[in-house]
């Protein structure tokens, strides 16, 4: 059971790790000469915060232009899946040793972590 | 500054913040706040954005070796993640509203109560082993691994209310700071529900990661997010932890520990200072 966790998540933080290297070779090819002032400025009081678009089409367009921000967003995105497929596995795993109690306890993590990623970002009050 | 040395020194600066935490048995996002806020003058709330993944990474990335160990309980870590992640969601979403100044402050008082269990060292002896019943017992909170010399032991944990209810805070933390919430899980585990301190420490690196992604997805979408910054953090911290874990044998010594804790203590109040403006 801990072995198929357990390479999951390795095959995910490579992966990630891949991406990410890809974008950030990308982001130095592309703008390694430019200043930080503004990569770096923070805005408090408007969401998004910084003066780079988190949109999904942002995203997508972004990896059809071989954007170094969106392949680096990507990497980070993989790297969160890592996390969230380990809990997946388990329901299956729990399941697997007719474990009810915990395909319950951990569907309701499952659940709770797919509400922090797709639903509150929708809800303004977690936005701000 | 230029993007290419932002990235490069960052990355560089990553990898010991990375060396340094896992030796130390501290997650990335204590070490990653405030030298990104102190050193680099990035804004806090992009700080805590790189940190959330970072942890992600190097939780992930260790938990694949504890694992097989049989060191990690997996019931008692999805169990007690029932707390991190509402705690998470819960502190992600006050952090919206906090100035950087007030997280600021915050983070640099959490640094020094997590001193606490730096200076006390707490012990690598086995607790005497609690006897399952109640709670524990419907929840299956049991079970056992082999120290190196062959010794099988064989554990039971207690108090999982007072186990969650801590778990909580620690997601709090998590969600408003950018932390693991390490420190504050493995306190738990160890005083209140009474696990062997290797089971506590390594369930705990394994539920950092979850108890992160419960806020990330918060931070990724109101642009915390900084890629500028969580690329190099996330890649260095990476390495160095995986380094770092290597080293782990001399991971005992004392020196390291009281190092750490000046270093600790002089980043904290360095961190209020500068939330005052000094």
């Amino acid at each position: 059971m801990s072995s198929v966790i357990g390479h999951l998540l390795r095959y995910g933080v490579v992966l990630s790790f891949a991406i990410t290297v890809f974008g950030t070779a990308l982001l130095i090819q592309q703008s390694g000469g430019a200043d930080t002032s503004s990569p770096l400025t923070y805005h408090a009081s408007t969401v998004p915060h910084g003066n780079f678009d988190v949109s999904l089409s942002a995203l997508v367009s972004g990896l059809q232009g071989f954007q170094a921000y969106a392949y680096i967003e990507l990497g980070v995105l993989v790297l969160l899946a890592t996390p969230v497929s380990r809990v997946m596995v388990s329901i299956f795993l729990f399941a697997a040793e007719k474990d009810r109690m915990y395909v319950v306890i951990t569907a309701v993590v499952l659940v709770f972590l797919i509400f922090s990623i797709f639903v509150t970002p929708l809800i303004p009050g977690f936005q701000a | 500054m230029l993007i290419i040395e932002f990235v490069v020194i960052l990355f560089l600066v990553s990898i010991l913040a990375g060396v340094f935490g896992s030796i130390v048995g501290l997650g990335g996002g204590v070490v990653t706040v405030p030298v990104l806020t102190l050193f680099f003058g990035v804004d806090i709330h992009f700080a805590i954005g790189a940190s959330i993944f970072a942890i992600i990474g190097t939780s992930s990335g260790a938990a694949s070796t504890y694992i097989k160990d049989r060191l990690t309980n997996l019931r008692v870590g999805m169990f007690l993640e029932l707390g991190t992640t509402t705690g998470a969601i819960a502190g992600a979403a006050v952090a919206a509203y906090a100035d950087s100044s007030i997280l600021e402050i915050i983070f640099g008082s959490i640094l020094l109560v997590t001193l606490i269990p730096v200076l006390m060292k707490i012990g690598e002896d086995l607790p005497k082993n609690p006897e399952l019943k109640g709670l524990s017992k419907r929840l299956k909170l049991t079970g056992s691994y082999t120290e190196p010399d062959g010794t099988e032991v064989n554990y039971n944990a207690t108090r999982p209310r007072t186990g969650l209810l801590g778990m909580i805070v620690a997601g709090m933390l998590s969600g408003l700071l950018g932390i693991g919430g390490g420190g504050f899980k493995v306190l738990s585990m160890d005083l209140a529900m009474k696990l062997p301190m290797k089971v506590s420490t390594t369930t705990s690196n394994f539920m950092i990661g979850v108890t992160a992604a419960a806020s990330a997805g918060i931070y990724f979408a109101r642009g915390d997010v900084n890629p500028l910054i969580v690329a190099p953090v996330a890649l260095g911290i990476l390495i160095g932890a995986a380094a770092g874990a290597r080293v782990l044998v001399k991971a005992r010594n004392p020196t390291v520990r009281k190092f750490f804790a000046v270093v600790l203590a002089l980043a904290a109040i360095e961190m209020i200072l500068s939330a005052f403006g000094i």
